[in-house]
């Protein structure tokens, strides 16, 4: 079976969309699709496919040099699919996007590995990147492969910990049990960071009820960056 | 065929690109005028009449400005693009692309030194003719002939430059490789006539490619022979089979050298 792999690289500049700023995008699709000997059926007909799946109908006869880095990368990771490639590499796809457009590449991120059955290995120093797309997470650290697994467990395993944010109706002055850490102390708040071996979640939301006037509660994996950070340093984060 | 369609295609979008860009050649085209209007009075004032190692005026004229449309013409960066791809790690990108990087920058190179040669050609036409006329004796019949020499020696130019450029894979810097050539071409053949040169000196350049770049196409559309044709294209063939050789030598060389690093 023929695998094809494209490789496709976000760091200061766009790759896919070659040399040329002034001239548009379908003109590299045009490129694109003679490279990988596309006949020009199969290449319109994937262009339409692709410029649905990506919204690109207004920026494919736009000089790429008038796109945005968010239109630009939409551009570019459309491209990197053209020829149907069996597994895709992104390297930082979102470095430097603002929020709204993370999300947007996200979706389309998960969007493409369920509709086209593509596989994506996504390198990312942006845990949001990771939390929200990969299933499966492999840390590499100097060239070794120090923890493969799937993301879900990888929380569970790595910090037994959750986070809870509460707001009570009153001024509360909070004495927490053992295994529970005030983070964060307001008038009428808190945010508590809960070691789940020493006090399960059952118990510490028992005691925050027993409070008594609780208005509002959250409940919260910790943060990706701890996870991470846990796995480089060997240290387990604190709380 | 479907293999060779891509290489078409980069061909057609570098031409459209150097159309969309056509004002660019503005200053190029200004500085060429200045050049050519320059030295045709210092060889106004040096031939005072007569012939200089058997070139004209008019043909020493329409000499420089074909060795210049060729040389300054149709230049095209490839020695800059080379080691901007290599330094900035780019070339690495493009490594697993279908397509042969050496043939892919001459296609991405063709497009521009196409639209120079039209570009400069006209000019260079016009400034012939305004400033001695068509040369006499001259005949358009072996002009495609003087021309295929041109794109010998265009060939040559391109590919030794990306040779040189290449190097950036081994040395840090390399420019000096570059300052050199272009010395080499200027002098043997671009500013003056091989023949002006002494007789030893034309000999060792007849063995090296630098003057089969701008000299020998120039001789040949400024007084064709058929003698001095079957002397200089087989050599410009080979010279031009040489630095293709050399280019995807030093590619592949190179590219085994090549480390990535993340971070």
């Amino acid at each position: 079976m023929f695998i094809s792999i494209i490789l496709t690289l976000y760091f200061d500049y766009i790759y896919n969309l070659f040399y040329s700023l002034v001239l548009p995008p379908t003109d590299s699709f045009t490129l694109l699709g003679a490279i990988y000997d596309m006949d020009q059926a199969t290449l319109k007909k994937r262009v339409e496919e692709l410029t649905g799946m990506f919204e690109l109908g207004d920026l494919l006869k736009t000089p790429v040099r008038k796109l945005s880095l968010g239109q630009r990368i939409r551009c570019e990771v459309a491209a990197s699919l053209l020829h149907s490639p069996d597994i895709l590499f992104l390297d930082e796809p979102t470095i430097g996007l603002d929020v709204v457009v993370k999300h947007k590449i996200r979706e389309l991120i998960l969007r493409m590995n369920r509709e086209q059955g593509t596989t994506i290995f996504l390198t990312s120093h942006d845990t949001g990147d990771v939390e929200q797309v990969c299933r499966r997470a492999i840390v590499i650290d100097h060239g070794v492969i120090i923890l493969d697994q799937p993301v879900k467990k990888l929380k569970y395993d790595y910090l037994n910990r959750k986070i809870i944010a509460v707001r009570f109706d009153a001024e509360q002055h909070l004495r927490v049990p053992e295994g529970v850490v005030l983070e964060k102390a307001g008038k009428m708040g808190a945010r508590l960071s809960v070691d789940t071996r020493i006090c399960p979640i059952d118990e510490a939301m028992r005691w925050i009820i027993s409070q008594g006037g609780v208005a509002d509660l959250t409940v919260e994996d910790p943060p990706m960056e701890e996870i991470i950070s846990t796995i480089f340093t060997g240290r387990p984060a604190a709380g | 065929m479907k293999s060779i369609r891509k290489y078409f295609i980069v061909l057609r979008i570098s031409l459209q690109n150097a159309f969309v860009y056509r004002s660019n050649a503005i200053g190029g085209l200004l500085f060429y005028t200045l050049f050519i209007f320059v030295f045709f009075n210092l060889w106004r004032a040096i031939y005072q009449g007569g012939e200089v190692a058997g070139y004209t005026l008019a043909q020493m004229v329409w000499y420089l400005c074909i060795t210049e449309l060729i040389v300054f013409g149709c230049k095209t960066g490839v020695f800059n693009q080379m080691n901007e791809d290599v330094k900035s790690g780019s070339i690495a990108y493009q490594l697993n692309r279908p397509y042969s990087y050496i043939l892919y920058q001459f296609s991405n190179a063709l497009g521009s030194m196409v639209f120079n040669l039209l570009l400069y050609g006209a000019l260079a036409i016009v400034l012939g003719l305004a400033i001695v006329g068509p040369i006499p004796g001259f005949r358009l019949s072996f002009l495609p002939l003087g021309l295929f020499s041109a794109a010998l020696g265009m060939i040559i130019n391109f590919f030794l430059m990306m040779t040189l450029g290449l190097t950036a894979f081994r040395l840090e810097e390399n420019t000096a490789f570059f300052w050199i050539y272009q010395k080499l071409v200027f002098m043997l053949g671009m500013f003056i006539p091989l023949e002006f040169l002494p007789g030893w000196l034309q000999n060792i350049a007849l063995c090296l490619p630098f003057s089969y770049v701008a000299w020998a196409p120039a001789r040949l559309i400024v007084a064709f022979r058929w003698d001095l044709f079957w002397q200089v294209v087989p050599m410009q063939l080979l010279w031009a089979a040489v630095s293709v050789i050399l280019s995807a030598g030093m590619y592949r060389y190179g590219v085994r050298g090549i480390q990535a690093h993340g971070g």
